[in-house]
């Protein structure tokens, strides 16, 4: 979808559309907006709902933020304490490869 | 050989002895031994590689040797010596490096330093030599099953973990060890040769220089599915999450092969006449799997319980006894005891045709192939001996044994110190029962065996030998009696084919079938049964009732003039029964009182030989070598296990 074509209304409803969905768990909305609305928000000049693309995009930024740090840190607790957590680390997980403990 | 025949006689004159005076108001003392005997042969020739030590898992310690999936490379190094290891572990160019050595290298020192240096180790290889070395080598531990007997803290404190004498002074528990990289054996061959000779050309530092690419390097193929322990691998077996049928790990387990001298009625459980149990071991391991060759620990009370059912098979048929013989073959006693055990929990449980209460002793054959001045040892148990009517029994068990030895030229002593039971299948029954027992051995207080549990228990080390230059037709004439010569060749048989390690319950070893088919053969009858009816385990078309007979279809020698087999039926009471532990019936994983021995699943046991240019092609091998030659592959590696306890 090009942005260029549409109504500055049909950006700032798409946007929010993006912000409110990325609180079901869906933090890839937010990447999504945060990266395809940069531009508008940031770079162009301004008109009337660029500031509340803006805040949508910042807040987008923010969730998307914290959701990659919560992450990241989960994998590397995983990653590196599966091995040591025997049985409750057998049951968390989808598949072990063949032959590491 | 003739130490089969002795105890041939030895059994034949006792119940000539006793089992005939029968018509007194007396009871009979019938037979009431069980040989034991320790079957295992060694079969190191016939395989080029025996592959590598499988990894075997148990729950304190492990047993491993593994490759990543994708194989380990290493630029491989001939170990000239000890400090030699030093190019390998500190001062070498180019590790990882792919050690080969000769096995007098393989000692406990050397391959600790391996491992502790493994990061720069990407696999071992060792040349099995021909000749067994003289100063003996056992990779089994110094004190065998010590933790699965029946001295414990509670029982003969001062007797457990071989305080008073050590079974296996030359034990260096390398089968116990986890190494993680893959360790392979040679034979020493000319595929042998090559790979010298290709470290000769290429890797060899030439008057103190380093060698320069391109090198020669290995690469080993054995990657293993289980890890940590046996917990771990059967809980991940059934882990509901994962869509993957394949196991990782099997149990080890087999057959118990059991023949009473009358037939029982198997259907009832629980049988209340009076039996006497005779045992032997079925099993045997080496620190490669697929090479198991146990002559010593195993083939030579094995041969020599057959061959006593086999002499004692009118004996018991037409005399009359208050007691009967019951001959047992177990397997697994060296992981554990898996099928005692397994046999004394299923007479615990009444899920065998007789129970605990029938047995009134013991007798095990252990390992008897290495007579020194004529000896036999009888071991027994000074705990249950405390108790009176034990002591009894067991001083007229051990008076019957002498007095029937008293005409052969050979003596039966008991060790004159209060030592322990040795490693032996009586053990398990001990733990349920204090019963009268005794176990036949050729040593009184260390093994004779120098070999214990390893690759050279083989022919060689029973020091089976003919006067040299004797023809094969006159070499069976070498040895005159007819008892003599079966089981002499049986004996041959075993020792040069069979490989005795229990491996995965599904698949049954070679000595089970023939041990089961040999004791049907030996104490059984030829019946006028059909093959059709025979196979299918009844006398003819209208019999439906439930048997204490068990049929086998012998197919027979193909008579002078034809081509084709006559084949026969033979009637007898073998039964096998399966020896699995019980703790895989119980799923108790982490069972401190039975075996918990698994074997681990594995892709391709395979490796190869090829020249690399440069360091990073080392890694991408398959595509840049040059030279490249494949010396094991799949079919016939097979000695490739990981065994978790």
């Amino acid at each position: 979808m090009n942005l260029e074509r549409l109504p500055n209304e049909e950006k700032l409803s798409l946007c929010r559309k993006y912000y409110l969905g990325g609180f079901a768990l869906l933090p890839f909305l937010w990447l999504v907006n945060v990266v395809w609305f940069f531009k508008e928000a940031f770079v162009k000049p301004p008109f009337t709902e660029q500031t509340q693309i803006k805040t949508y995009v910042k807040r987008s930024g923010l969730g998307l933020f914290c959701w990659v740090t919560i992450l990241t840190t989960w994998i590397t607790i995983y990653q590196h304490f599966r091995a040591q957590w025997g049985e409750v680390g057998d049951y968390l997980s989808f598949t072990i490869p063949l032959g590491t403990p | 050989m003739h130490f089969q025949n002795i105890l041939v006689h030895l059994q034949f004159h006792f119940i000539g002895n006793y089992a005939l005076k029968q018509p007194s108001n007396e009871p009979i003392s019938p037979v009431h031994f069980i040989y034991i005997a320790h079957l295992t042969t060694e079969n190191v020739s016939n395989v080029l590689y025996i592959a590598k030590k499988k990894t075997i898992k148990d729950s304190e310690d492990h047993t491993t040797t593994l490759s990543s999936l994708s194989g380990d490379v290493g630029v491989l190094h001939l170990l000239e010596s000890e400090e030699n290891l030093d190019w390998v572990l500190r001062t070498g160019l180019h590790p990882p490096y792919m050690v080969i050595m000769e096995s007098a290298l393989f000692t406990r020192s050397v391959m600790m330093k391996l491992k502790n240096g493994s990061s720069r180790v990407a696999g071992v290889a060792v040349v099995v030599p021909s000749a067994n070395p003289p100063q003996g080598f056992s990779p089994h531990n110094k004190c065998p099953n010590e933790n699965s007997g029946v001295y414990s803290e509670s029982y003969g404190p001062t007797l457990a973990h071989c305080n008073t004498t050590v079974w296996n002074p030359l034990g260096n528990g390398l089968s116990y060890e986890e190494f993680d990289f893959p360790i392979f054996s040679l034979k020493d061959d000319n595929d042998t040769q090559l790979i010298k000779q290709c470290y000769v050309d290429h890797n060899r530092p030439v008057n103190g220089s380093d060698p320069q690419y391109p090198l020669c390097a290995m690469q080993l193929f054995s990657h293993m599915s289980a890890v940590t322990n046996t917990a771990t691998c059967m809980r991940r077996n059934t882990n509901g999450f994962t869509f993957s049928p394949e196991s990782i790990c099997e149990p080890l387990g087999d057959h118990n092969i059991w023949a009473p001298a009358k037939p029982l009625n198997t259907t009832q459980k629980g049988h209340k006449a009076g039996e006497s149990m005779v045992m032997a071991t079925l099993d045997s391991r080496s620190f490669f799997s697929e090479i198991g060759p146990g002559a010593e620990s195993a083939a030579s009370g094995l041969i020599t319980l057959l061959a006593a059912a086999h002499a004692l098979r009118n004996a018991t048929q037409e005399a009359q006894l208050s007691r009967t013989i019951f001959y047992t073959f177990f397997h697994g006693e060296t992981f554990d005891y898996i099928g005692s055990s397994r046999m004394v929990y299923d007479m615990e449980k009444n899920q065998f045709p007789i129970d605990l209460d029938n047995v009134h002793s013991v007798l095990e054959i252990g390992q008897v192939g290495l007579f020194s001045s004529s000896k036999v040892w009888l071991h027994t148990d000074p705990v249950s001996r405390r108790n009176g009517s034990v002591e009894e029994e067991v001083k007229k068990l051990v008076s019957n044994l002498q007095t029937a030895a008293k005409g052969l030229n050979v003596s039966v002593e008991e060790p004159g110190v209060t030592q322990p039971l040795p490693p032996s299948s009586l053990q398990r029954f001990l733990r349920a029962r204090p019963f009268p027992g005794v176990v036949i051995q050729d040593y009184s207080s260390s093994f004779a065996n120098m070999y214990y549990q390893s690759m050279f228990d083989n022919a060689d080390s029973l020091k089976m030998s003919y006067p040299p230059n004797l023809t094969p037709e006159e070499q069976l004439n070498y040895v005159t009696d007819t008892a003599k010569v079966r089981a002499y060749m049986m004996l041959r048989l075993l020792v040069n084919t069979a490989n005795f390690y229990i491996s995965v319950e599904r698949q049954t070893s070679l000595p089970t079938v023939l041990v089961q088919h040999l004791l049907a053969n030996l104490t059984g009858s030829t019946a006028n049964v059909t093959q059709e009816d025979c196979k299918n385990q009844r006398e003819n078309q209208d019999d439906k009732e439930s048997k204490h007979v068990s049929y086998s279809w012998v197919q027979g020698a193909a008579p002078p003039n034809s081509t084709e087999r006559k084949g026969f039926c033979v009637r007898s009471t073998v039964h096998g029964t399966k020896a699995l532990s019980p703790a895989f019936e119980l799923e108790d994983y982490n069972s401190k009182d039975y075996s918990t021995w698994t074997e681990s699943n594995w892709k391709q046991i395979k490796g190869r030989i090829f020249l690399v240019a440069s360091h990073d092609l080392e890694v991408n091998q398959s595509a840049k070598a040059t030279h490249s030659r494949v010396l094991l592959n799949g079919p016939r590696c097979q000695g490739l296990y990981r065994l978790l306890t």
